[in-house]
């Protein structure tokens, strides 16, 4: 409790800095922030995408990075499968780049193009469009909707756990 | 050692004691709850096992709410575990350990923090945690509370099976009880029989012995006659040289002597103390062979008629029974005529006919006596009842006559007028079994036909010189070994001979019986004759299967049996 809230104070003084092109409320990408790194375990890369068993699992933020600390924060500690996280703020993406998630924030289409095919379970927000996982907001909520034939077209997997709480799945 | 008599010992260990029935129903009981106890642990165990698999499977459905804040869906979850009565709370833990959602349905709240490390069971409660987690990486926990199924449920579940338990152990403990104590009984019983199975036996000899003092004191009195007849007989013989007169005396002391034999004989073979033993017999010749016996000692005013049927059927029962019941019935019939009178025993047969439902042999036993008083006539088969004078007879005579009616399945009657007389009539049912065949007589005696060699072994030096004589007279070469022994050097020696001729009962390490076997396993072919004149020494020599010469036998009978023997040996040559 005590880490969301120091995150949402965070957000508060971040939303506050001036050139933030709309003031998100900063709650909302706390709980994105946790999101991020919690679609890991509901999804499946091939095995080649990790260097070995406990090679960590790269988070990749491109473009606009709207999480701060925040997601380096909720990160610590975690693993999956074995793996360790590890986030990485990048300015453009290559193909060769090991990213297993890529968050491409705003203005950050092209490296989406980068990644298309490669095994990355990308991740956008709503309004962005183009991501196998796209952030929405529903009543006040943060959910997301899945493009599943994007997913396979990366060659992953994801958890039909995963598939059953999102608003929208395209196949 | 195997199972059947493992069984049998064990069974033999719950007849001796009732104890033992109930110590088994005690165990079985003990047994029985110690399955109880022991099934109880496994339901417990398995119980905690599935609430387990339920909490993991609650767990495994909740990753996705959990991860991603589903409230909607995990209250789902939960609803579908409140539907269950088993559940009593069900709770739902972030990842931070806080509760997100949950139910208790009585008792304590939730706990606000899962703490639960392991199963445990608290009171009627087993409390379970399981962790929430995906792809290894923990996203929360789910905390389960079910109810164990109370104890008065439980014991009501055991009750049924516990008096069915009880019930059979009851049983097992009174059956054994039951068994144990009529066991002792049969015990008891089986010793009180054998008791009276001896009892009857001594009593059977006792009332042979009774008819046999009854009859000494005639046998007695006819022995003087026979031997005053002999003494008188041998002194005349010396004096005179009449050969007419002497021929006549001597034929008047060979009488004597047969008749003296026949006697002692009878005699002998009526004492013998033998098992009751009942044999298919010819009724009419058995009472004809008791002739000698009765006429000579009943009394000489007495005469004793026979009438006997000569196609009678044969019956089966023991031989020496009937003749004690023949003689009872006699002596009877003698101390009811003092002054002298008629004995007539006749047998016929009597067909099945009214009431009668089977052919029946029926001896009658006539007397021209005094009679039985109506009143008495009841009595008579009482044992120990008499009219005779203290003394004189002990009242077994006619007991012995009705048990061995009774046992040989006929029956008894008595017609009696005072004053005229009195019937006994023995009815015996008739035999269905064919008389044995006696072997025929052999009278193809030739004395000029024999010249074989006979070894003679008799310890009597009187015996043995007239036996050896006689065989002479018959013609055979006779010679004497005084001993087994001696019998046995003078076959090695002398031989061959055509038969051995042994008196049973001789001195020394063998007898006559121990010779004959000898003889046998050395010369298989050379035939063995024995000879004695004690009934018991016979008995053992004809279950031998030896032929035998009963002690006083004549000269005629040695040939005969001499003769037979050598017939049935090979040819031995002359030496």
């Amino acid at each position: 409790m005590a880490h969301v809230i120091r995150s949402i104070a965070l957000l508060t003084l971040l939303a506050a800095v001036p050139g933030g092109s709309r003031a998100e409320p900063p709650i909302e990408y706390a709980v994105k922030a946790s999101y991020l790194y919690k679609f890991a375990p509901f999804v499946q890369w091939p095995a080649a995408a990790f260097a070995g068993p406990s090679a960590p699992l790269i988070i990749c933020i491109a473009g606009q990075d709207p999480f701060g600390h925040m997601l380096d924060d909720a990160v610590r500690g975690q693993r999956v499968n074995g793996h360790p996280f590890e986030v990485r703020h990048v300015d453009s993406v290559r193909p060769s780049m090991p990213c297993h998630i890529l968050y491409a924030g705003g203005g950050a289409a092209e490296a989406l193009q980068a990644v298309a095919s490669a095994p990355v379970l990308t991740v956008t927000d709503g309004g962005q469009g183009g991501g196998i996982i796209q952030f929405v907001t529903v009543q006040g909520h943060v959910r997301f909707a899945i493009n599943q034939a994007a997913a396979a077209g990366n060659g992953i997997e994801i958890s039909s756990k995963l598939l059953g709480l999102a608003v929208k799945v395209t196949r | 050692m195997n199972a059947r008599f493992l069984l049998r010992r064990l069974m033999t260990a719950l007849a001796r004691t009732p104890t033992i029935g109930i110590g088994i129903a005690s165990l079985l009981l003990v047994a029985s709850l110690a399955l109880a106890y022991h099934n109880e642990d496994q339901a417990r165990v398995e119980k905690i096992r599935e609430v387990e698999a339920q909490a993991r499977v609650l767990a495994a459905s909740l990753t996705g709410p959990l991860a991603f804040d589903d409230q909607t869906a995990t209250f789902e979850y939960i609803e579908a575990m409140k539907a269950s009565p088993e559940f009593d709370a069900v709770g739902v833990y972030g990842l931070d350990g806080r509760l997100v959602a949950g139910f208790a349905r009585s008792g304590e709240p939730l706990p606000r923090t899962n703490t639960v490390a392991r199963s445990t069971v608290r009171g009627n409660e087993i409390v379970v945690a399981a962790e929430v987690e995906q792809g290894g990486t923990r996203l929360g926990s789910v905390y389960v509370g079910a109810a164990t199924e109370s104890w008065a449920r439980r014991a009501g579940r055991y009750l049924g099976i516990a008096i069915v338990l009880v019930m059979a152990c009851l049983l097992v403990a009174v059956l054994g009880a039951f068994y144990a104590s009529v066991s002792a009984a049969n015990r008891r019983l089986e010793a009180e029989i054998a008791g009276r199975e001896e009892a009857e036996e001594a009593l059977r000899q006792a009332q042979k012995m009774e008819a046999m003092g009854q009859l000494t004191g005639g046998v007695a009195h006819d022995f003087n006659n026979l031997l005053m007849v002999a003494s008188s007989g041998l002194e005349l013989l010396e004096r005179t040289t009449d050969p007419i007169r002497r021929d006549r005396l001597k034929d008047g002391i060979r009488q004597a002597i047969e008749r003296g034999a026949r006697l002692t004989q009878q005699l002998l073979t009526f004492a013998r103390r033998s098992p009751l033993s009942p044999e298919v017999l010819d009724v009419g010749k058995r009472i004809r062979s008791l002739q000698d016996l009765l006429e000579r000692s009943l009394r000489e005013d007495i005469r004793v008629q026979f009438d006997l049927a000569a196609d009678l059927w044969p019956i089966e029962v023991d031989p020496s029974q009937l003749d004690v019941a023949i003689l009872n019935i006699a002596i009877n019939a003698r101390d009811a005529m003092p002054d002298g009178g008629m004995i007539r025993i006749g047998a016929h047969n009597q067909p099945a006919a009214g009431d009668q439902r089977h052919d029946m042999v029926r001896i009658s036993i006539r007397d021209t006596g005094s009679g039985i008083a109506p009143e008495l006539m009841e009595k008579v088969f009482e044992p120990f009842f008499t009219t005779k004078s203290v003394g004189t007879g002990t009242g077994l005579g006619l007991s012995q006559v009705y048990g061995f009616l009774r046992s040989s399945g006929g029956e008894v009657r008595i017609e009696s007028r005072v004053g005229e007389g009195t019937t006994v009539f023995l009815l015996f049912p008739r035999s269905s079994q064919p008389l044995p065949r006696t072997a025929a007589r052999d009278l193809s005696f030739n004395r000029a036909k024999h010249h074989a060699a006979v070894l003679v072994a008799e310890d009597d030096e009187h015996v043995a010189e007239l036996v050896c004589e006689m065989l002479r007279e018959l013609g055979y070469n006779a010679k004497r070994g005084a001993s087994a022994a001696e019998a046995l050097r003078i076959l090695e020696e002398s031989g061959p001979y055509g038969v051995v001729l042994s008196d049973m009962i001789m001195p020394g390490k063998m007898n006559g019986l121990d010779l004959a076997h000898e003889i046998v396993r050395r010369e298989p072919d050379l035939p063995v004759v024995l000879m004695t004149g004690y009934s018991e020494a016979a008995a053992s020599a004809a279950a031998e299967g030896f032929p035998l010469l009963v002690k006083p036998y004549t000269m005629e009978t040695l040939g005969e049996v001499v003769g037979q023997a050598l017939r049935r040996a090979p040819p031995q040559p002359v030496p």
